[in-house]
């Protein structure tokens, strides 16, 4: 910024260089000037005076219109120097200028000052490299143009210096352009103050920084007054002196000044104030007197108010009214018991301004008696041989009941009977009540009643016939905005039609709905906020008889909306087969249906890739291919899976479907079928098997006679392969003796000592002591006498193998003495010897008496002979045979070695 | 009259002579804050665990002051963020200095002057951000916090100093002020002095 004092003509020019052979700008300043006036004149340079010298120089000339042209300039001064560098300082490094405020748009003149030429120096603004002319080795200018709005907070542009590193910067704040104050406008509401307002406009984002200032100047008052508010201003008239008004509003900041006019007529510009002291009188139900007062403007100013009547939230009156000071208006063709609100405003009548904000205020008219009868409808049951007759009654609309409903008046006519009536009277807001009446027929009449007066009467009749006849109940579809009934029209007179249906049919209450109908009439819609998806309703239409006797007349059923079945019906499996299975259920769903049951659908999933016949593919939502049956009888309750594959898996589930859709699909219940051979098999083999088994408990039974029959213990000789052997030899004498001509003929005895156990070579070898027996019976069919042998091999088997029957007998000579005493011997001989010897009683022990005939017997392992010879079996057989006499040698008997045996 | 005179004449040549030396001091020379044959007294008595206190305003002070140097030089938009070690250098050279290794009470009385010089320049700093960044409300309110602790981290010092160590008056010094500064000299200045004080209350805060 420069500024000078001069002493110059009217007119000036300065010319302004960088330099003295390269002027940058030249400007003319004109002005009014005295002689010998001091003129201060400031300018600012483009560049900032810190980048480099700068050199001015000044002329003057007249510019008075009453000089003639040409008029001449006077001579340049010399050119004067302005230096600021050498204020500096030494940094290396300055930018410039200092925190410059413009306005968006401007151009920008920034530079920098380097002490050395030799360094690098890049600048940036918003982080990005500008470029610039250097106007002398040390000096870079930058020409930023059109500069934007950034942020409020200015706009860093900073130079980087290399080597070294140091950053220098400045801060360059940009604002938004400063507006026009917009909407400037003045008004009064006494003619005393003038209330100016505008609209500032845009704020120019750089408040702390640019402060907007706003000033009032009035031309023909001369007045100025700051205003210290930025969008209003009050001004102090004078309505007695000065009638018309200039106004100048000028706003203003550090960069730029803007001004508007305004000029008017202050009674033109009369804004009244709101009327105020809203009265109402002499309020009958249809009338109503209403009075306000206004704000005095000057003398015997006439005001055009307007009067709004509101009721139920609409206008329905609307009229203007002149007033001085009290304004009065009669309200008519009002409702009566309706609350209206009233408002009024008022505006200069000669020079129509601008309206005063609304005054209002509410009034209700009186009440009048009930209009119109109130909607009646009933509910009969019997219970326990009476009829409990409910009575519904709408309430009066508003317009109905002309005021406030205290009671109901109910009066029972019996018609079969005396005339007989009775009254009841029942307080508001009830809406019904509860009668038990015998079955005589019954007229009801019902009255509303106000403070004022009562309704008509609503009349219907209970006849002794309940009327339920038996009506088909049609199916209806129902919508969002309801159900669509209609019906037949009657051929009798009727007075009118009732459509009843309960709101909440789920609920043990029901909520009864009714709709009357007129005569005429055959169709309606019902519609409820109360209705609600998948939940069925039932709808009986009656029609009125001239006797006013309600008679059932059509009953109709649906759903405002059909929703899909939320459950699946349990589902039994039956005659599985290799190529079917039966699927039965028990119906669906238990009440309440969500919709019209159309059918089933049944899901089989198998590893077979083609559907059986019947049946279709189908996508289950988790991407499983299945086939799909459809069953479209809904009442149908079993179903036959036929044409499977003998033992294959396979799974399946039913579920119910509406016309909204299927239910959700659960858990596939898993079947296999049977396998195709396994009955036929089951036919064969559990014949055999009980064949088999009573074979078994036969041959059990009959063991003993089995055994002899097939596998005797003591096998038949002349049975024997030995035979075949003997006759191979050709040995004539040689013959097979029979067991049954064998006569025992001695006893063998052995005496066995408890503990001693010797072995053979111990012992000495001791003869056993037999007792020779005679033969008894001579009627013995025997060949003759018969020789008793023993028979070594068995007994040392019975020996070896069996404990209890000593091997070989050994010396035993201590228990010889024993052995011989005639009364063990006859004891001996008092037992049936072909028994065991198990049986033989304790004290009998060594008396043991061996059978030839007798197999081995098992069981006293105490009893073990000493030094037992190698193991035999019990069973083992040893061949016997009879040897003729001459053969046989003395009855003796010799100790056979260990291991020897007959053959 | 001319007596009177005279009087005004010389009392107003020593308030100019205050002035001059106050603004000479204010531009880094140690002050006085106590008369020098003061007595040492404390208003009221010092809490009988002084030191913890004055740690824990150390470590509150310590734990903070990275976050606020952080939020100061984005705040000031580029070239700070980028250029930390040229605009944002800890060269402040009248900062006080401190010697970790010295008695407590010289540890003390470093400290006193530090805390001393930091918060009549965080004073100028908020001053400013409050002009030029005035949406900044969380380094403005960061800034307000740490002058909050600063005042009590010189009240606690101070009443160390005196009761136990009597010292009666420290010789402090002031930051330049930055109120005739171009604003971007004066976001490099708090820069520098916030990048100096994190670096200083690190190990004032150890020191202790």
């Amino acid at each position: 910024m420069l500024s000078r004092s001069i002493k110059l003509g009217p007119k000036c020019k300065v010319e302004h260089c960088v330099q003295r052979d390269s002027c940058k700008s030249r400007e003319n300043y004109s002005t009014t000037v005295k002689w010998n006036q001091v003129l201060r004149w400031s300018w600012e340079s483009q560049l900032p005076l810190e980048c480099t010298q700068h050199f001015v120089r000044m002329r003057s000339g007249a510019a008075d219109a009453q000089i003639p042209e040409p008029r001449f300039w006077g001579d340049w001064t010399s050119w004067e120097e302005v230096a600021v560098q050498s204020s500096l300082g030494h940094h290396p490094l300055s930018v410039f200028p200092k925190d410059k405020l413009v306005e968006e748009g401007s151009n920008v003149t920034v530079c920098y000052v380097s002490r050395s030429h030799h360094n690098n120096i890049s600048c940036y603004l918003e982080g990005i490299q500008i470029h610039g002319e250097q106007l002398d080795p040390n000096v870079c200018v930058f020409h930023l143009n059109n500069v934007p709005f950034i942020r409020d907070t200015g706009t860093n542009m900073y130079c980087k210096m290399d080597p070294g590193g140091v950053i220098k910067g400045i801060v360059l704040f940009v604002s938004k352009v400063f507006e026009e104050p917009k909407d400037f406008s003045c008004e009064t509401r006494d003619l005393k103050t003038l209330s100016c307002t505008w609209d500032p406009g845009k704020d120019t984002g750089l408040l702390t920084q640019l402060s907007p200032s706003y000033t009032l100047f009035e031309s023909f008052s001369g007045k100025k007054v700051i205003c210290t508010h930025k969008s209003w201003c009050d001004w102090q008239a004078a309505p007695d002196s000065q009638e018309m008004y200039n106004f100048t509003l000028t706003a203003g900041n550090d960069l730029r000044k803007r001004s508007v006019h305004l000029l008017f007529n202050l009674t033109h510009r009369v804004h009244p104030m709101a009327p105020f002291n809203v009265l109402f009188k002499n309020v009958s139900p249809t009338n109503a007197a209403m009075t306000w007062r206004v704000h005095s403007i000057g003398n015997y100013s006439t005001l055009l108010c307007q009067v709004e009547l509101y009721g139920e939230g609409k206008v329905i009156q609307k009229q203007n009214v002149s007033v001085v000071a009290n304004g009065e208006l009669l309200v008519r063709n009002l409702e009566p018991y309706t609350e209206y609100v009233a408002q009024v405003r008022c505006a200069h009548a000669s020079h129509f301004w601008r309206w005063s904000e609304w005054t209002r205020d509410n009034f209700t008219t009186a009440e009048a008696a009930p209009s119109e009868a109130p909607d009646v409808w009933r509910e009969v049951k019997s219970v326990q041989g009476h009829r409990v007759v409910t009575l519904f009654w709408k309430p009066l609309s508003k317009l109905q009941a002309k005021g406030k409903i205290l009671f109901y008046n109910v009066v029972l006519e019996n018609l079969d009977g005396p005339s007989t009536m009775k009254l009841l009277s029942i307080p508001a807001p009830a809406n019904c009540t509860e009668l038990a009446l015998d079955h005589h027929s019954y007229q009801i009449h019902v009255t509303a009643n106000n403070s004022v007066g009562t309704s008509p009467a609503a009349v219907i009749t209970l006849s002794r016939d309940p009327g339920n006849k038996d009506v088909e109940e049609a199916r209806v579809k129902g919508t969002k905005d309801g159900f669509s009934l209609s019906w037949k029209p009657q051929p009798r007179d009727v007075t009118g039609y009732i459509v009843e249906w309960c709101e909440h049919p789920r609920d043990p209450r029901c909520d009864l709905q009714w709709k009357s109908l007129g005569p005429n009439t055959t169709s309606t819609v019902v519609s409820s906020d109360a209705f609600r998806p998948g939940v069925r309703y039932n709808f009986r239409i009656y029609g009125i008889s001239t006797e006013r006797i309600p008679y059932l007349l059509e009953k109709k059923t649906g759903y405002s909306q059909e929703l899909a079945p939320s459950d699946s019906p349990q589902v039994h499996i039956g005659n599985l087969t290799a190529s079917s299975f039966t699927l039965s259920w028990k119906g669906w769903p238990a009440e309440p249906q969500p919709g019209f049951l159309r059918g089933y659908s049944l899901y089989l999933k198998s590893k077979a890739v083609q559907c059986l016949p019947g049946s279709e593919k189908a996508v289950l939502p988790d991407g499983s291919v299945c086939c799909k049956y459809k069953i479209d009888n809904p009442k149908q309750k079993t179903f036959v899976v036929q044409n499977l594959q003998p033992a294959s898996f396979y799974e399946f589930f039913l579920t119910p479907y509406t016309s909204a859709g299927e239910g959700p699909l659960g858990t596939f219940t898993k079947v296999t079928t049977q396998d195709e051979y396994s009955r036929i098999l089951i036919r064969i083999l559990v014949p055999m098997i009980l064949c088999i088994l009573l074979l078994t408990i036969l041959c059990y039974l009959k063991s003993q006679w089995m055994k002899e029959k097939c596998y005797p213990d003591i096998p038949d000789p002349y049975k024997s392969s030995v035979l075949s052997l003997i006759k191979s030899k050709e040995n004539p004498r040689l013959t097979i003796m029979n067991v049954k001509d064998c006569v025992p003929d001695a006893i063998e005895v052995i005496n066995k000592r408890e503990g001693a156990r010797k072995s053979l070579i111990e012992t000495e070898p001791t003869k056993p002591t037999y007792l020779h027996l005679l033969p008894t019976e001579k009627s013995y069919p025997g060949p003759g006498p018969c020789i008793c042998f023993e028979n070594f091999t068995y007994n040392q088997a019975a020996s070896e193998s069996c404990g209890p029957v000593p091997g070989p007998p050994k010396e035993q000579p201590s228990q010889l003495g024993l052995l011989t005493s005639s009364e063990n011997v006859l004891k001996a001989l008092g037992k049936t010897y072909v028994n065991s010897l198990g049986e033989i009683p304790a004290g009998e022990t060594n008396l043991n008496y061996v059978s030839q005939l007798a197999s081995p017997l098992c069981g006293d392992k105490s009893s073990l002979p000493t030094n037992p010879p190698e193991p035999a079996l019990c069973s083992e057989y040893k061949m016997q045979m009879a040897i003729p006499m001459g053969l046989a040698s003395p009855p003796s008997i010799t100790p056979l070695d260990e291991g020897e045996h007959y053959h | 009259m001319k007596q009177c005179r005279r009087i005004w004449t010389i009392l107003r040549e020593f308030l100019s002579l205050l002035l001059v030396l106050h603004c000479t001091h204010g531009a880094g020379s140690p002050l006085p804050i106590t008369p020098v044959n003061a007595t040492c007294a404390t208003r009221h008595p010092c809490h009988s665990n002084l030191m913890n206190q004055i740690r824990n305003q150390l470590a509150q002070l310590n734990g903070s002051a990275n976050a606020l140097f952080i939020l100061y030089y984005t705040a000031q938009g580029e070239p700070f963020p980028n250029n930390l070690d040229k605009l944002c250098g800890p060269n402040v050279t009248d900062f006080p200095p401190f010697h970790a290794n010295g008695t407590e009470k010289s540890r003390l009385v470093e400290l006193y002057r530090i805390i001393a010089y930091l918060g009549p320049s965080l004073g100028n700093i908020t001053r400013d951000q409050k002009v030029l960044n005035p949406n900044a409300l969380s380094l403005h309110s960061k800034l307000n916090a740490t002058a909050d602790i600063m005042r009590g981290l010189l009240s606690n010092v101070l009443c160390r100093l005196c009761n136990k160590y009597h010292v009666a008056h420290v010789d402090v010094a002031y930051g330049p002020d930055t109120s005739g500064k171009d604003v971007f000299q004066k976001k490099k200045l708090g820069c520098q002095l916030l990048g100096k004080y994190k670096q200083v209350i690190a190990v004032v805060a150890q020191a202790f």
